[in-house]
């Protein structure tokens, strides 16, 4: 893909460990929130980490390939690359 | 419906082999009280959940295990 600035490109396991991470800030404070939908606090935790998540799954998406289907696009060349990239249980860590 | 994601929730990195502990891990995942069977139990009970709250909470821990 022609458009990568490949001196931008962000460590992979960093930016692998920064969507893990708010993953599981969202996935925990979406469990409290079916039980406390009004607290604004926890809905301001909610937007803040869920942004996060998605602009860090486009980003991987972008230079490693996609991690979901709806980030499939950002990585889209002339090619499906969902099949190329290893799966989380092979090459020990993802 | 359920939508995939190409990594795992928490990061696993086997460093050795161990067929004990191999053993204890595969029944808390598919043994009788395990999270297989949890999953699908949450999932099942969500349908007669008179509460909203509640029934939010059965798809989305039953989602995660």
């Amino acid at each position: 893909m022609s458009d990568i600035n490949l001196e931008n490109k962000p460590n992979r396991k960093e930016l692998l460990c920064l969507i893990n991470q708010a993953s599981f800030a969202v996935d925990d404070v979406k469990l409290y929130l079916d039980t406390h939908p009004c607290d604004t606090a926890a809905l301001d935790y909610f937007y803040e980490h869920s942004k996060i998540r998605n602009q860090a799954l486009r980003e991987y998406a972008k230079y490693y390939g996609p991690l979901t289907v709806d980030t499939a696009v950002a990585s889209c060349t002339d090619r499906w690359n969902w099949i190329n990239e290893p799966w989380p249980w092979q090459e020990g860590w993802c | 419906m359920w939508n995939y994601e190409k990594r795992l929730q928490y990061p696993v990195n086997i460093t050795q082999t161990n067929p004990k502990i191999a053993q204890v891990i595969i029944s808390q995942f598919g043994g009788p009280d395990g999270e297989l069977s949890a999953s699908m139990r949450y999932l099942a009970q969500r349908y007669t959940m008179p509460y909203r709250e509640v029934t939010g909470i059965l798809t989305d821990i039953g989602t995660e295990e």
